[in-house]
């Protein structure tokens, strides 16, 4: 094994624009990837992993050039390109998002993918056997007897029989379609395969059997994967390193094991807690994530992370109850969308006896948002009831301009740069800034 | 064949096979080419060799002059029977499939009966029963089993019973004013009729197809204006534009299969392109642009394939439509009088309704059964082939 990585990913974006208007106007970019960079080694898996529409998709599918990236280099070294070096204006020979439609060809020999849904990712009027063997034909491998051969030894090798090269794909079950998709993935023998989502579909006990199944094929045929999931206890099982994405970035990379045993980004931390545990009596220690994915069209800024974050960090001179403070950005954050409506709060409110006060109201937001009745920081606990007398008073604008002033922290103010753990472990988040000397620019260049 | 080579996936030696480039024909290509071919040899010699006058098989025997239209209905046969009939035996267990499918339908089973009789009768008829020929002595001989007054024919074929003609099997369904049989009329309105079908459509098929397709892949400007082109073509005045050629130029069989074929692709290229445009984005569509295959090659091994079944019902559907229109110009006098189509049966009888009605009820009734069946036959293929159902049924 060289040191060469077979997969390298720097910088990759892919904006997707937004146009409006008679003139076809670009008005803004829905950035859904947003300089993602990795390294795949040769018969390694890496795991992508992240929440839906947190880009993963669009990432293999701008990798593999399904979709032309708006930037950044995917130098691909397999196929027997290996050992190539920069050329003298910096352009790298391999790079795949600079390739022509002949080496691009070429590539797909080298690289190949797998997708989530079985079902429809064959052609319903084609025997299975022909879908496959069409990879071939498009390939230029003429001989018609040659591919039937050479398809029907690969389908028995996913565990089919030869008999099925002329079923249709209705004909078989998911978990054989997607065997059927492994078959054509591997037949034109490529070094690197990315699976996006590729048991998500499934029962979770033929999941074992496939992810066994791309386990054995990786072994006998030297294979790297790129390794598409949501799920984590999957990534476990399959993966050697894992990357996390959250918004169009990787927050967090490291080997399978210390990502699992050790997070260092509170994203991570959220998915892993997410993982069901088989004691049914151990209380779901769950990190719940408030709130949606924000829009890609206008990602936070700072760290991405920080509208949702729990350990969103507190600016000096803070010191308050961890859940508290989340809480208070929260309704910081929804008071200035103006989404904080008091009437409508004063009229939910069930009361025993007599009309609604003031001080229910009071209540019933602090319950709302999670923020203790009374916080240990008297300075925050007047700023925040000033805010709620504001809001009470009807003037939102001034209650918002109060929170956003006096509320603040160094997450959505800083982008954190990449924090190294340990060789192989790296994560964004500003919480290691201060403890750890900052990567020393190799990574995420 | 294989035996001496690599069999299995990984010990494929890709540059090697990728260096060898040659056209890659199937068998149906190959048939294809090798029976247009010589068509085309025919079509030429008799074009630039032979003088007008000589019928083209003169130097072989039979004396059929082929025309322009001929050449056009057997190119088209030559595309169905390869590339239709011959993918039916290739694919013995789906053509099964779509039979047990069709065959629910039972209108739809007996009108595809009635159609192949139409087919046959319209390929092989001519060849076994003489054109009908103008006989004024015979003129209006009943239908056989049927009689008619002794006084509107001159000379009656059979016999005279009560000062009744009787009908005979020599005319069998009678002859017109001119003694023309109507038997042998409808037998080479037969020809006529799948002349029409089968031209019309494949002229349908082709513009239509190619137009969505391309509409549909290239996208932004060029399917704009496409698009807008399609909508001239769909709200251009057929009738009228026929109307003003027959005038200029006289408009035989050809011009009209010409003019409205050239004008009613128009519904089925926007058809195609918005089947395009879903198809295109199934996930299949993605496999298969990963494998390297070019655009060319994704739309006709895959989306056209799978636009087929609405394709076909489609056509089926625009078929009756020919068959009328060159029905109701005829009938106003202004098809072509030297075809034997059963339009111009139909307006030869239409002042003899009163007393000789088999000359219009005869080819009439031909005609409405093969319109109704054509609609049935739509139908039903619409329910076999659709590959949804394809799959709910699996």
């Amino acid at each position: 094994m060289t040191d060469e990585p077979i997969l390298s990913v720097r910088d990759l974006k892919k904006h997707y624009p937004i146009r409006k208007g008679i003139f076809n106007r670009q008005v803004g970019a829905a950035k859904a990837v947003d300089g993602i960079g990795f390294d795949i080694a040769p018969g390694e898996t890496l795991g992508l992993v992240g929440e839906s529409g947190c880009g993963k998709s669009t990432a293999a599918s701008s990798v593999i050039r399904l979709e032309e990236p708006t930037a950044g280099e995917v130098v691909f070294n397999g196929n027997g390109r290996g050992g190539a070096s920069r050329d003298s204006d910096g352009t790298h020979p391999n790079d795949v998002t600079e390739f022509s439609d002949a080496e691009l060809k070429r590539f797909r020999r080298g690289a190949q993918m797998i997708f989530q849904d079985p079902a429809s990712s064959f052609d319903p009027r084609m025997t299975v056997g022909s879908a496959v063997a069409e990879m071939l034909e498009v390939h230029g491998m003429s001989d018609r007897h040659r591919r039937r051969a050479i398809v029907e030894d690969l389908l028995e090798r996913v565990g089919l029989s030869a008999e099925d090269y002329d079923r249709y794909p209705h004909e078989f079950s998911g978990g054989q379609k997607q065997r059927i998709a492994l078959a054509r993935a591997l037949v034109l023998n490529p070094d690197l395969i990315i699976a996006d989502e590729p048991v998500s579909a499934l029962d979770v006990s033929i999941q074992a059997e496939i992810l066994s199944l791309i386990d054995d094929l990786q072994t006998d045929f030297d294979l790297s994967l790129l390794f598409i999931s949501h799920d984590m206890s999957v990534i476990r099982r399959i993966c050697d390193r894992v990357a996390v994405m959250y918004l169009g970035e990787i927050v967090e990379v490291g080997p399978t094991d210390e990502v699992f045993a050790d997070p260092q980004h509170p994203y991570t931390e959220a998915l892993l807690s997410s993982i069901p545990t088989p004691n049914p009596r151990s209380t779901v220690g769950g990190i719940e994530l408030a709130g949606t994915v924000p829009s890609p069209t206008n990602p936070p800024s700072g760290c991405r992370f920080h509208t949702r974050c729990h350990r969103v960090i507190q600016p000096d001179g803070v010191d308050v109850d961890q859940s508290d403070w989340r809480g208070i950005l929260n309704f910081r954050d929804r008071v200035a969308a103006g989404q904080v409506d008091v009437e409508s709060i004063r009229e939910n409110i069930v009361v025993d006896d007599g009309p609604t006060s003031d001080d229910h109201v009071r209540a019933q937001l602090r319950t709302e948002f999670d923020i203790d009745e009374r916080i240990g920081d008297p300075e925050i606990e007047g700023t925040l009831q000033d805010a709620i007398d504001r809001l009470l008073a009807g003037d939102d604008e001034a209650a918002a301009e109060l929170l956003s002033d006096r509320f603040t922290t160094p997450c959505a103010e800083t982008v954190p740069e990449r924090t190294v753990h340990s060789p192989d472990h790296e994560s964004s988040c500003l919480r290691h800034e201060s403890e750890q000397a900052t990567a020393p620019g190799a990574a995420d260049d | 064949m294989a035996t001496q080579k690599p069999e299995r996936f990984d010990q494929v030696d890709w540059t090697e096979i990728s260096r060898s480039r040659w056209f890659d024909l199937s068998i149906n290509s190959i048939g294809m080419l090798a029976a247009a071919l010589p068509l085309l040899i025919v079509a030429l010699y008799d074009w630039q060799v032979l003088d007008e006058r000589t019928p083209t098989l003169e130097p072989v025997g039979p004396a059929w002059d082929v025309g322009t239209v001929d050449y056009l209905f057997i190119f088209t046969l030559l595309l169905f029977a390869f590339y239709i009939v011959l993918p039916l035996f290739q694919n013995p267990r789906r053509t099964k499939y779509y039979w047990r499918e069709f065959k629910r339908n039972r209108p739809a089973v007996v009108s595809l009966g009635w159609l192949a009789v139409v087919f046959v009768g319209g390929i092989f008829g001519p060849f076994f029963i003489s054109a009908p020929e103008q006989s004024i002595l015979t003129g209006y001989q009943p239908p056989v089993f049927l009689s008619v007054e002794q006084s509107y024919v001159s000379t009656c074929v059979g016999e005279v019973v009560n000062n009744q003609c009787q009908g005979t099997w020599q005319h069998p369904l009678g002859t017109t004013a001119g003694g023309k049989d109507v038997f042998s009329g409808i037998v080479h309105g037969m020809t006529i009729s799948m002349q029409i079908g089968f031209i019309t459509t494949t002229i349908v098929a082709t513009i239509g197809i190619t137009f969505g397709t391309v509409s549909a892949y290239a996208g932004g400007w060029a399917d704009e204006l496409m698009m807008r082109f399609v909508d001239i073509v769909l709200s251009f005045p057929t009738l009228l534009m026929f109307l003003l050629i027959l005038y200029i130029y006289g408009a035989g069989l050809g011009m009209f299969i010409v003019v409205f074929a050239a004008f009613a692709w128009g519904g089925t290229a926007r058809y195609v392109r918005s089947k395009s445009l879903s198809i295109s984005e199934e996930e299949f569509i993605k496999a298969n642009r990963i494998s390297g295959a070019s655009t060319y090659r994704v739309v006709r091994r895959h989306v056209v394939p799978n636009a087929a079944s609405s394709i076909i019902t489609q056509l089926t559907l625009l078929i009756p439509g020919f068959l009328l229109a060159e029905a109701q110009l005829a009938f106003l006098g202004l098809g072509d009088s030297t075809i034997p189509s059963w339009g111009q049966l139909i307006s030869a009888g239409r002042s003899d309704l009163s007393f000789a009605p088999w000359i219009v009820l005869a080819p009439g009734i031909v005609l409405f059964l093969t319109i109704l069946a054509f609609n049935f036959l739509g139908d039903a293929l619409l329910d076999a082939l659709n590959p949804e159902a394809e799959a709910e049924n699996a």
